[in-house]
């Protein structure tokens, strides 16, 4: 029996960073910041992501005119409800630890 | 200026990030490099790029051992791990390979008391060709790939100019001198000609291999044309053609014609018949000096056993470094790695970058669905399996 592990803590700011970005696509540094994890453990991440099934990766073409494509990321649909999960139990984690103190 | 430098250097280490990460992951080694030149500020874009650089470590030793690429995206512990159907070619392993030759002939020197500046140039040279890979890594994934076929012809031309212009030692002309070094440049130059010629053999790669074989004819230069022909030799076992054979035929052409002029070059100490000589200095030294020697096809062996669309360049990777080696044993010709010299680091180094990466050439599509360099490889084999 293959038992389910937790996420990451780097995994689930990733995620949480990305369900932030919404449908649009975002990039390594831009998500780097906004979850704020390094390069050396963001690249491996998005990488298990992208060949779970979990993120959509791409070359788009660059938002600044005369510059090259530019390597972007999203959630996939899989993606989305793998970060929502995981919000979730974390709200729901959250709402107990409120109720337990003020009860 | 110091940002500029700090920002090179950023370029610089996640230009060596691409270059080590494994085939599958290698559109990412591009995506790394693409963040890294688009950032403003020196001091996060060099501290991206060691992280870059860590992940690429990572990627390729577990490549290596076979593990799943990426990291683990949970805590660790009990789960599925799907077998990877191809592992891709463990980049480490190959400069592992240069690096430990070099190590081994820098103990053969040592204990032969060899001048420590010949030891410290091997050691700038082994730095000097990591520098230089880890910025065409970079370059390629900035820059569109170049035609193997012109290439090939310039790095020929380049070649000739060279002995045309080179300095003549007893009555050879191998040797260009720069900056007060001197150089081989055939070292450097032919191997990448001959893996240009099996990538695309063509009227222009054609007649890359005809300008070389008149160059080192002119020399004359035994132990190169004998690579030259050896390296073809290679290439037309595994992949006949007619393009193939008929440059065979003038490889061979031009070795017979420096067989016939006298070979007057006397043996360097530290650099010729080192194979031989070394077993007089200690058994020990012997031995390093055989085994780093055996280490250098390991990287070409390697192709030969991956996927077919490889073999050809593992093919002329092997007999070409064989047949240096080889010419070292028999004749006054520097011993590649193992001796002194910077030129063959150079040229070894500069062909472990222009061998395939083998998952690439197994077909697998490249993480992210874009355009790579690594499409570029697999065109250009394709061409070249209509020889």
């Amino acid at each position: 029996m293959v038992r389910q592990r937790a996420l990451s803590p780097a995994a689930r700011l990733l995620l949480a960073a990305l369900l932030d970005a919404g449908p649009g696509w975002t990039h390594g540094y831009e998500l780097s910041r906004s979850a704020g994890i390094k390069s050396g453990t963001l690249y491996p991440l998005l990488i298990r992501l992208e060949g779970q099934g979990y993120l959509e990766a791409e070359w788009r073409p660059s938002a600044e005119p005369g510059r090259p494509p530019r390597h972007a990321y999203r959630l996939t649909e899989a993606g989305r409800r793998l970060a929502l999960a995981h919000a979730s139990e974390r709200c729901s984690a959250l709402a107990g630890d409120l109720r337990e103190t003020i009860a | 200026m110091i940002a500029r430098c700090v920002h090179g250097l950023a370029r610089l280490i996640v230009g060596l990030a691409g270059f080590i990460l494994p085939a599958s992951a290698a559109d990412w080694g591009r995506a790394m490099a693409d963040e890294v030149g688009r950032m403003a500020r020196a001091g996060e874009a060099l501290r991206f790029a060691l992280g870059c650089l860590l992940c690429a470590v990572r990627e390729a030793f577990g490549a290596f051992a076979g593990a799943p690429a990426g990291a683990d995206l949970d805590g660790g512990g009990e789960r599925d791990v799907p077998a990877d159907p191809a592992p891709a070619a463990p980049r480490p392993l190959l400069v592992a390979c240069a690096a430990a030759a070099v190590l081994l002939g820098l103990g053969h020197m040592s204990v032969g008391g060899a001048p420590a500046t010949m030891m410290l140039m091997n050691l700038i040279a082994l730095a000097l060709g990591l520098l230089l890979i880890s910025t065409a890594t970079m370059l390629r994934a900035m820059l569109p790939a170049p035609d193997p076929r012109t290439l090939s012809l310039l790095l020929a031309l380049l070649l000739l100019a060279a002995t045309l212009g080179g300095v003549t030692v007893d009555g050879a002309t191998r040797w260009i001198r720069l900056g007060g070094l001197s150089i081989q440049p055939s070292l450097i130059l032919l191997p990448l000609i001959l893996l240009c010629f099996a990538r695309s053999p063509s009227p222009a790669s054609l007649l890359a291999i005809l300008v070389s074989t008149v160059t080192f004819a002119l020399q004359p230069d035994r132990a190169m044309a004998g690579a030259l022909a050896a390296g073809l030799l290679g290439l037309a076992l595994l992949r006949p053609g007619r393009v193939t054979f008929l440059a065979l035929s003038v490889a061979t052409m031009g070795f017979v014609a420096t067989l016939a002029q006298p070979d007057v070059q006397p043996a360097m100490p530290f650099v010729d018949r080192i194979l031989s000589t070394a077993f007089q200095v200690h058994p020990m030294a012997g031995v390093a000096v055989v085994g780093g020697a055996l280490l250098l096809v390991v990287p070409g062996l390697r192709a030969l056993s991956g996927p077919i669309d490889g073999r050809p360049l593992g093919a002329v990777f092997v007999a070409t470094w064989a047949a240096i080696v080889g010419a070292a044993a028999l004749g006054n010709y520097p011993t590649p790695l193992v001796g002194y010299g910077g030129s063959a680091i150079l040229g070894y180094l500069a062909c472990l970058w222009g061998l395939p990466r083998t998952a690439a050439l197994s077909g697998r599509v490249p993480l992210g669905g874009g355009s790579s360099a690594l499409d570029d490889d697999y065109h250009l084999l394709s061409l070249a399996l209509k020889d």
